[in-house]
């Protein structure tokens, strides 16, 4: 397939008065890990969530595999081809962690209730939780529930993985459980955009990064490039911060 | 004082609370359901869903129990076009009333699990709907149960307000009764008695529930 798998046009997005998005054009070719870094505020989770929806956007477009999320007549049916991954997890308190698995494969994709906890044991054996499944989110540690969390996404079966700050609410220890299972994703050619301050990670895994200031695409680099050439003094500011407190 | 006045009207006055008990539970019945919907549109972000539902809400929360009785106590008849019956008359008033007051209850439930869940359940291609009945609304229910039960318990007082149609619930029989025997310090001590009791019983379980709430 040539065509980019999302194709963002003109876009832009307004909280009330105020542009949080202004006039994003950028896409994503399949297979491909994207690290999204830049200053609170610069509107990063807000770009993540106009890839599917859960953001209104006022202008332009965002195209999904050539289709229209604006004129998107089954929106729901959209997003279950798109895993999204939280800062905080947002893992279902009341369900065991087989159930949070299951609900989207088996009341979204139609899936019955043995394919859908067979998928499920594949994938926590995939992020290495497979003794959790029974379990209940808050008698997990912060790490394996976003490893959970990242199965729930997976048992979509998407073509899009979405990350927003999937490690800034975890500990350092944790934090490294979570990358390496995000880097084997991204290994096995996974399409990844990743908002994400962990800068190791983005240099060790990432195909390309974009900087983002004030709601637009300041820059964006192959991984290699981004990292060894001077780039805009925003971005140096920016990365000087953010490595100076590693 | 003579008590015996309660033992010989014993098995009238049951008949009146088995009424009241049985207008309370129907109206909690279908009173949530109603309820757990006009909630979800009270949320809504489209407009013609959430308007509605907020004037409704505010419209019956700002008139007083008795009158919506009285109001579809005749309304209903002219509506259907054909008598339901005293009973059912008055408890579609009851439900339509207290379905705003669980609204409420409801709305601020749902406000206290957070936008973060509905956009977790939205992002794995569950519908709008999906979320709220799956997501949701349990966490909401789990949140909310202690001021549901204190509603309820409101609910069961509340019937008392049947007795301006004349529907013999457990008020109203005392009073008969009352009229009868003229013992009315005897009978209504009784009825307090009752009220005291089946609402203690509400409160209790209500912070039982509060409790293993904790727990979990
Ligand atoms: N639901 C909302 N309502 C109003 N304003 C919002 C909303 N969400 C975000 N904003 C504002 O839009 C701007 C961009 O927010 P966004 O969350 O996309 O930034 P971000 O780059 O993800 O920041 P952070 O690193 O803090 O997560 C911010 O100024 C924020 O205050
Ligand atoms: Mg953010």
């Amino acid at each position: 397939m040539t065509d980019p798998l999302v194709d963002i046009r003109d876009l832009s997005l307004w909280y009330e008065k105020f542009k949080a998005l202004d006039n994003i054009s950028t896409s994503f070719s399949s297979g491909r890990c994207v690290v999204i870094c830049g200053p609170s505020g610069s509107g990063k989770s807000s770009l993540l969530r106009c890839i599917n929806r859960l953001e209104e956007f006022q202008e332009g477009d965002v195209l999904f595999e050539g289709q229209s999320l604006r004129e998107c007549p089954n929106i729901a049916a959209l997003r279950s081809n798109i895993g999204m991954v939280f800062q905080h997890f947002e893992l279902y308190p009341h369900m065991s962690i087989l159930d949070n698995i299951t609900l989207a494969p088996r009341h979204a994709k139609g899936k019955s209730k043995a394919d859908a906890e067979a998928l499920a044991h594949t994938l926590l054996e995939r992020v290495d939780i497979a003794d959790q499944a029974k379990k209940y989110p808050a008698e997990l540690s912060g790490g394996q529930q976003q490893r959970a969390a990242i199965a729930r996404a997976l048992a979509l079966e998407p073509k899009l993985m979405l990350f927003d700050e999937p490690t800034s609410a975890l500990d350092p220890e944790m934090i490294v459980e979570v990358l390496r299972v995000m880097r084997d994703l991204a290994k096995d050619g996974m399409t990844m955009l990743v908002v994400t301050h962990e800068m190791v990670f983005a240099r060790e895994v990432s195909d390309e990064i974009i900087f983002m200031d004030d709601g637009k695409i300041v820059e964006r680099k192959e991984t290699d490039d981004f990292f060894s050439n001077p780039h805009s003094k925003r971005a140096q500011d920016f990365l000087d911060r953010i490595l100076m407190k590693i | 004082m003579d008590w015996s006045v309660i033992i010989n009207n014993l098995p009238f006055l049951m008949k009146g609370l088995w009424m009241s008990v049985k207008l309370a539970t129907l109206v909690v019945i279908f009173a949530f359901p109603l309820a757990c919907l006009i909630a979800v549109g009270r949320i809504s972000t489209r407009r013609w869903v959430r308007y509605p539902s907020a004037i409704f809400v505010n419209a019956m929360r700002s008139n007083p129990l008795i009158l919506i009785v009285f109001w579809f106590f005749f309304l209903v008849p002219l509506i259907t076009g054909k008598p339901v019956g005293d009973f059912a008359s008055v408890m579609i008033g009851f439900v339509v009333f207290f379905s705003a007051y669980f609204t409420e209850i409801i709305r601020s439930g749902i406000q206290s699990v957070g936008r973060n869940q509905i956009q977790a359940g939205l992002s794995t291609g569950l519908t709008y709907f999906q979320t709220m009945r799956m997501i949701i609304l349990p966490q909401a229910l789990r949140n909310m149960m202690p001021a549901l039960i204190t509603e309820c318990v409101i609910v069961f007082q509340g019937t008392t307000i049947a007795y301006v149609v004349g529907l013999r619930e457990f008020l109203n029989s005392t009073f008969l009764i009352t009229e009868v025997t003229l013992r009315p310090a005897e009978l209504y001590t009784f009825a307090a008695f009752v009220y005291f009791v089946v609402c203690f019983a509400g409160s209790s379980l209500a912070r039982q529930l509060e409790k293993r709430q904790v727990r979990t």
